[in-house]
């Protein structure tokens, strides 16, 4: 039975042009999405470039100036701009901390046109002052991108509705469904069989426009093997849960109109509610402080802090005499008492900082745990990280940024407390940013559990629609 | 005939259960959806407040200060929250809060909501222009996907046909009973909306005039959705294909179009990298005057000019605080570049909206969606006059700051101090948005766009000849 149903629903699916119709739009919409995302990797590679070079360029400049300065030369910049200070360099000379795209960067946009590639942190000003969003206009992240995961997250479990809401309905209203009845084979198997067959072609048109569209725009999946396996079995998981929903809505529901509109439903319900409520609730549970309240703090704080700066840049020394260990001038200038009182407006603020950072942590896990309500935001999440542009990629980021920041004024800060000069010796040892992405965790155990939930919705189906009896199925319109 | 159709429609409509259960949900979310936004836009309004008077508090106590020392200091300017964002809140979530305004230095808006929550804030949020845009339409289509399909089902076709009937009469009284529904709804939503804007404390510059607009807005954009469902039933010829096709086109205006205009937007007139962007301003400013810099070329220049026009030798006998003078010289060389650049980007701005616009032929969503939010203040176009609002007021506070500096000092005096009590005379930053007469005017391409929409679509239900 099983050989006599695969070739009857290939030749009906192809007569029916179904196959060609679904092959021209899957190739379609993942050229379409995949030339999107491509285009966005490579702006951002060739931003990242531009930004490098730029900075090479400056520093043979640095070089040169230096090169002068030490020969005994006149030099044509102004005063302040003379690299011998250390400030310059921080303030001037900064370096670039770039996150570099990954190989499967282009498959989701995620988070990717809110936040900014590249920084260049100074010494002066704060690292909370550092702006991580990227110049967007804010239309364009309001309508999101079309992107391979909008595809797939959105359009496939559609393609999906459209290509199975009629499989058993369809037979009823031709009334095929009586010659099928007189064949030896459960109603259940019968379904399952022709939507396995579709789900079958679906997986095979899928897999085959993938690699159509990776090979045309020379994305070389087959260096990332693994994640384009996992890619691809992530897909084959979201797709089978909504095959077994369309089974059970199938063996459930009436006609076809009503088979389409509860499947539809089940479809707004996952893909577009849930996301909105779940994001609703959970920054009502996990509530961002104000940043304009923030703003005010800081504000009071540092206001504070510049009525007293000379107080602090002696405690700051008391505190901190390493710094000025080799200093025989005991020359203070603004550098040193701002350098101070940064310091300390850093210490008090960082409180209210990782107030943030904790909230948006919290949000997180919530969301972690909180996304198997609708495999929609599995899905989303998962592709997301595949693409390392999750909101934890971006955190990931800024922390190594911050970090680097640090590693960059403690690394000027003692010539500068020692009134020393910069030099072209010390060049080399300019602190370098280098982007380690976030470690990934393996996404196949998301579509593990994805496989699991759908087989039991098929088993669901087989267990308790035992009881669709024959005579409700032949029962005539 | 009109009238029994519409009466008989109605009724079933009435009867349905899916129908009844499928309104409550939707009345239910927006409820719920209004309530909560209620709640944020009352919070928001608050912390606007609070944050405005402590940050002016700020600015006035700042004791005896040399009047450059306070430009560097700054001040921040808020954006306020207007009433109707509460039925749309457009593009406000994306978009920044506060500016920093200080010297020598044009900042953008800091602190976007979107940047500080999760990946999952991507999809949408629970709120009354979601429910608006994306769910109505949907509840049009439940409500008549099978307006004419369902004749050719249940057999009544060929009995209509027989009578004789006026295809146009039909279909008006078909058009009628989707219509009132879905008027009613809104009618009563949008006056529950007015009621609770009219309620608020402090509501600020809530007009029900700019309200009904939105009304009109909303109407047109459902109108334009039961034409085209109606037309696709009247063509379909099943239920289920209907539904599907229906269904096709609201995936196709709502999702799949604005993402992808937005893809194409960007491709064709790409915005700056934010780091591209302040290495474009930093280059043009280095060629220019420095108000900090006595020595450049073009420093001076200015000097023997200004001597020149006072007809004095030294820089000492001038009547004003050279420093001052240059500072504020070097300030508008810099809010010009300032200018400069952004108008670029503004530039940028508005060829972006143009492919949306153009774009919109495809998609009713679009056009309702950039009305919505210009008449709600959500737009992009009220945030670019928001900020340009704030530089406005940046370059004229330092202008107040120099010219003190300048005419109370004398020349090499760095160590002067302004009053503790000069700082009050600096008018506060007040911003009002524009009017809604000259939001309709600056958005007449996407009223016409939609118009076409309605037009168009009343043209497709006029023109069907058969119904299968």
């Amino acid at each position: 039975m099983f050989s006599y149903n695969f070739k009857y629903e290939l030749k009906l699916l192809l007569r029916s042009k179904w196959i060609q119709l679904l092959s021209i739009i899957l190739l379609l919409l993942f050229g379409f999405s995949a030339y999107n995302g491509k285009e966005k990797v490579i702006k951002r590679e060739a931003d990242i470039t531009a930004a490098k070079n730029e900075v090479k360029e400056n520093d043979q400049m640095m070089l040169q100036l230096l090169d002068s300065v030490e020969k005994g030369m006149q030099v044509s910049v102004s005063r302040w701009t003379i690299p011998t200070s250390p400030m310059v360099i921080g303030n001037y000379y900064p370096r670039v901390a770039a996150m570099q795209p990954q190989a499967m960067t282009f498959i989701a946009t995620g988070q990717s046109d809110i936040f900014t590639h590249y920084v260049k942190p100074k010494v002066t000003g704060d690292d909370f002052a550092l702006n991580f969003t990227e110049m967007t206009s804010p239309v364009q992240l309001l309508f999101g991108s079309f992107d391979l995961s909008f595809v797939i997250v959105y359009l496939l479990p559609l393609l999906i509705i459209a290509f199975s809401y009629n499989v058993l309905s369809s037979e009823k209203e031709s009334g095929s469904l009586r010659l099928l009845a007189s064949q030896p084979i459960r109603v259940q198997d019968w379904v399952s069989q022709k939507l396995f067959l579709r789900f079958f072609w679906l997986s095979l048109l899928i897999i085959l426009s993938l690699c159509l569209t990776f090979l045309i725009f020379g994305i070389e999946w087959f260096s990332v093997f693994n994640s384009f396996l996992s890619l691809v079995a992530i897909i084959l998981a979201y797709m089978l849960f909504w095959f077994a929903l369309a089974f059970l809505v199938n063996l459930w529901v009436g006609d076809s109109a009503k088979n389409a509109i509860s499947l539809l439903g089940l479809w707004v319900l996952f893909v577009l509610l849930a996301p909105s409520v779940l994001n609703q609730l959970s920054t009502t549970l996990y509530p961002m402080p104000s940043r304009t309240l923030m703003i005010n703090e800081m504000r009071e704080l540092k206001a504070e802090v510049s009525k007293k700066q000379d107080k602090i840049l002696d405690n700051f020394l008391r505190d901190h005499p390493e710094y000025a260990i080799n200093d025989t001038t005991q020359t203070r200038g603004f550098y040193h008492r701002y350098m101070a009182s940064q310091q300390l407006v850093k210490q008090e603020l960082n409180p209210v900082l990782t107030g943030y950072e904790n909230q948006l942590q919290k949000q997180q896990a919530w969301l972690e745990k909180l996304k198997w309500i609708s495999p929609a935001i599995t899905v989303q999440e998962s592709l997301n990280k595949m693409a390392g542009a999750s909101t934890g990629d971006y955190e990931h980021f800024r922390k190594q940024v911050v970090d680097f920041a640090e590693t960059w004024r403690s690394f000027l800060t003692p010539f500068l407390y020692n009134n020393k000069d910069f030099t072209q010796k010390d060049y080399s040892a300019l602190p370098q940013f280098i982007f380690q992405p976030k470690p990934k965790s393996s996404q196949f155990v998301v579509s593990g559990i994805l496989l699991i939930v759908s087989m039991l919705l098929f088993g669901v189906g087989f267990v308790l629609s035992k009881k669709v009896k024959e005579e409700m199925m032949l029962k005539p319109f | 005939m009109i009238r029994k159709t519409f009466i008989k429609e109605s009724k079933e409509l009435f009867r349905d259960g899916r129908i009844r259960i499928a309104t409550i949900i939707v009345v239910l979310l927006i409820g719920v959806s209004i309530w909560i936004s209620a709640q944020q836009y009352q919070n928001i309004n608050e912390q606007y407040k609070v944050s405005k008077t402590a940050e002016r508090a700020i600015w006035d106590n700042q004791g005896e200060k040399n009047p450059h020392s306070a430009a560097h200091y700054g001040t921040y300017a808020f954006k306020p929250k207007y009433p109707l964002s509460l039925v749309d809140q457009g593009v406000d979530k994306y978009a920044g809060s506060s500016i920093f305004l200080e010297a020598h230095k044009r900042n953008e808006a800091q602190f976007s909501i979107a940047a500080d929550q999760t990946g999952l804030a991507r999809f949408g949020d629970l709120t009354p222009d979601f429910m608006l845009l994306f769910i109505m339409p949907l509840l049009i289509i439940l409500l008549g996907y099978n307006s004419f399909t369902k004749e050719n089902e249940m057999g009544t076709l060929t009995l209509l046909k027989s009578q004789g009937i006026s295809y146009k009469k039909w279909i008006f009284g078909k058009w009628a009973a989707l219509f009132l529904p879905v008027f009613v709804l809104t009618v009563v939503l949008f006056l529950i909306a007015g009621f609770i804007l009219s309620n608020l404390k402090d509501f600020g510059v809530f007009e029900w005039s700019s309200l009904l607009w939105m009304f009109i807005i909303y109407t047109t954009y459902y109108i334009i959705f039961i034409n085209l469902i109606l037309f696709i039933s009247a063509k379909a010829k099943k239920s289920g294909i209907s539904l599907v096709v229906s269904l096709s086109f609201w995936i196709l205006a709502c999702l799949a179009v604005p993402k992808a205009a937005s893809n194409i937007a960007e491709d064709t007139h790409p915005y700056p990298t934010r780091q591209e962007f302040a290495a474009n301003v930093l280059k043009d400013k280095k060629q220019g005057l420095d108000g900090h810099n006595p020595w450049s070329k073009e420093a001076k220049l200015l000097e023997k000019n200004v001597l020149a026009e006072h007809n004095v030798d030294s820089l000492h006998k001038l009547p004003f605080n050279f420093d001052a003078y240059r500072m504020q010289k070097g300030e508008e060389h810099e809010a010009e570049i300032y200018f400069k650049h952004y108008n670029h980007l503004k530039d940028q701005f508005i060829k972006q909206s143009r492919v949306y616009k153009r774009l919109a032929t495809f998609s009713p969503y679009l056009p309702t969606r950039f009305m919505s939010m210009a008449i709600a203040h959500t737009d992009y176009a009220t945030h670019w006059n928001f900020a340009d609002a704030a530089e406005n007021y940046r370059i004229a506070t330092q202008k107040f700051l120099n010219d003190d500096f300048a005419k109370n000092s004398t020349y090499g005096n760095w160590g002067y101090q302004a009053d503790s009590d000069f700082w009050k005379k600096l008018p506060a930053f007040e911003y009002s948005p524009t009017k809604l007469t000259t939001v309709l005017s600056e958005n007449t391409a996407n009223l016409s766009v939609l118009g076409c929409w309605f037009i168009g679509s009343f043209a497709l239900l006029l023109f069907i000849k058969k119904i299968r």
